[in-house]
């Protein structure tokens, strides 16, 4: 029965799969572009910032501080999908459902910290580098999964939780058939809109020593360089922009999935 | 068997169902009627221990519920439900087949199994099959419910107000058809339903329900005939009662030999109710009728003193 379920669904994909793909692909090309070949706009940043010695930034290659981007927001949500996702379960089963109101004010709490506040905090016990600006993606990105599992756990429709039970399914059965799938687009979109504030976050790592996208930025204030800090914002924004498109296909096909055969 | 003897249910200080005791021998049909928040589901769900009972015992073939594993007392009993909570992301012959699954049939077993059933319950197969639960009518979805309860062929079947979403003439047909299905499968029934002409129709058992405690029990013509006190008459519609009792009776056990006279112009199969061929005089300006048999050949004839006369001497239980 499985085949049968993935066989209509590729029936019914060829048509749309086309302009699905087309946005994180055209994203994820200029990214691409603009990591290896951001010199070639150099007559563009020159008009910009005609009075500067140097108007392309060559501190780091590009792709070298996305590849340490991604690393910081990947570990971040890694590890906040991992504890999001098990804390949204944990509370809202019958032997967790007492630290329900403590998990969503901590989560909540989390969100009403200021990142720059987090890092202030964490370089202290932390030091200086990358380790204090995953913690602080970590806090800053929890909540929007740890909400949206509990909503999207809560919302599934008691009739169909009873039924499930009736029929005899045991509670981890009912957790990853039935509970999890019907809640899966709720928490995507969580865990999309935590990694793409994060990628947006993760830029400040680089006033504590954390080398990322961030750099250009910050040097290019403190020099009082336009250029830098557009190449950086340009990247950090094509970045966002691909992974939340990537989301979008993601989030568009889990939804066909359960909503059509 | 399902046997409750003085069952209560309390939910902190408030008593849900107090020391009810009811019996449905095997095969029967047991209808439990009454206004909503009776207590009728609570009592539906505590047989299959998604709530657990407070006092008293709850015996199933023989063996009281507590000794057995919840999980696997569930997968031995069917439930239907009023919004059928078929799982939407499952295709229909997926969520047919979810209990055979759990007893860990071959995949070759669930998917005859999940035919048959479907053809039992009037699904097409190749139509049906693939489709998703949103995509099916009310009805439909029913039936898939009904088939889904039925799939691993439990003995006992709970059924919680499964009708009572759906308009009145999908109802009726999918009332019919549970009749006919009953017929044919003997199935243990518990059925919660606070409309009383479905109890009616379908029960051999009739359970009045009211503020958590048990009115009154019995056959169903036996309640209409004496009903307990005022609340028990007006649930079986006042005096609307006489009628819901012809309902109840069939013309071919109250029919006369033919007479000397004439045959009279409307004719009435014999497996019609009395209520209906009562309809029938009434339209057709008649006070007798011929009985037909299914080949529409008459075998005997019914006067409207006749019905009068066997609505008086009535004290027996015709239905069997």
């Amino acid at each position: 029965m499985e085949t049968r379920v993935s066989n209509s669904l590729s029936a019914a994909q060829p048509p749309k799969k086309a302009p699905q793909w087309l946005w994180p692909l055209l994203w994820g090309a200029l990214l691409l572009i603009s990591v290896v070949a951001m010199s070639a706009a150099e007559p563009l940043f020159r008009w910009l910032e005609p009075d500067a010695r140097e108007v392309i930034y060559d501190r780091a290659e590009l792709y070298v501080l996305l590849g340490r981007h991604l690393f910081v927001v990947g570990v971040a949500a890694v590890v906040t999908v991992i504890f999001g996702v098990a804390a949204g379960i944990a509370v809202t089963r019958r032997w967790g459902r007492d630290f329900l109101p403590l998990v969503a004010q901590l989560a909540s709490l989390g969100q009403t910290f200021p990142p720059v506040a987090v890092l202030a905090l964490a370089v202290p016990v932390l030091g200086f580098g990358t380790l204090p600006i995953i913690v602080a993606l970590m806090l800053y990105g929890l909540l929007p999964i740890v909400r949206n599992t509990l909503a999207g756990l809560q919302g599934v429709d008691v009739d169909i939780k009873t039924a499930a039970h009736a029929m005899g399914m045991e509670p981890a059965q009912i957790l990853w058939q039935v509970e999890l799938p019907l809640a899966a687009p709720v928490i995507l979109a969580g865990i999309r809109t935590s990694i793409t504030i994060n990628i947006a976050t993760a830029a400040l790592g680089a006033t504590i020593g954390a080398s990322n996208l961030g750099d250009p930025i910050i040097s290019g204030i403190v020099n009082g360089n336009m250029a830098y800090v557009l190449q950086g914002a340009l990247t950090i924004a094509l970045l966002a922009l691909t992974v939340d498109s990537l989301f979008d296909v993601l989030q568009r096909q889990l939804r066909a999935r359960l909503s059509d055969g | 068997m399902i046997e409750l003897s003085h069952v209560s249910k309390r939910f902190g200080d408030e008593t849900a169902v107090d020391d009810i005791s009811l019996r449905v021998p095997k095969g029967k049909f047991c209808a439990l009627v009454g206004t909503s928040g009776c207590g009728k589901s609570t009592t539906l769900r505590m047989i299959n221990r998604l709530i657990e009972h407070s006092e008293g015992e709850i015996i199933l073939d023989g063996q009281a519920i507590d000794a057995y594993d919840p999980v696997k007392l569930r997968r031995r009993i069917g439930y239907v439900i009023q919004h059928t909570g078929l799982f939407p992301h499952w295709s229909v012959a997926r969520n047919i087949g979810l209990v055979p699954r759990l007893l860990k049939w071959s995949t070759a077993d669930v998917q005859s199994r999940v035919a048959e059933l479907m053809d039992l319950l009037g699904l097409p197969v190749d139509e049906v099959g693939h489709k998703y639960p949103h995509q099916l009518s009310g009805g439909q979805a029913q039936r898939v419910g009904v088939a889904r309860a039925l799939a691993a062929d439990p003995d006992i079947l709970l059924m919680d107000e499964p009708f009572g979403a759906l308009d009145p003439i999908t109802r009726e047909k999918l009332q019919d058809e549970l009749a006919k299905l009953q017929a044919r499968l003997h199935k243990t029934v518990l059925f919660v339903t606070h409309d009383m002409d479905e109890a009616l129709k379908l029960a051999d058992h009739l359970v009045v329900m009211r503020e958590g405690r048990i009115v009154q029990q019995g056959a169903p013509l036996a309640l209409l005939q004496n009903p307990a006190d005022p609340f028990v008459e007006s649930l079986l519609g006042g005096l609307e009662r006489g009628l819901k009792q012809a309902a109840l009776t069939r013309v071919k056990d109250h029919m006369t030999s033919m007479g000397p006279t004439l045959p009279a112009q409307s004719r009435i199969p014999g497996t019609f109710s009395l209520r209906q061929a009562l309809s029938m005089m009434l339209r057709d300006h008649s006070d007798r009728l011929t009985v037909v048999d299914q080949h529409d050949v008459p075998v005997g004839e019914l006067s409207l003193r006749r019905i009068i006369k066997e609505a008086q001497l009535d004290n027996g239980n015709p239905r069997e």
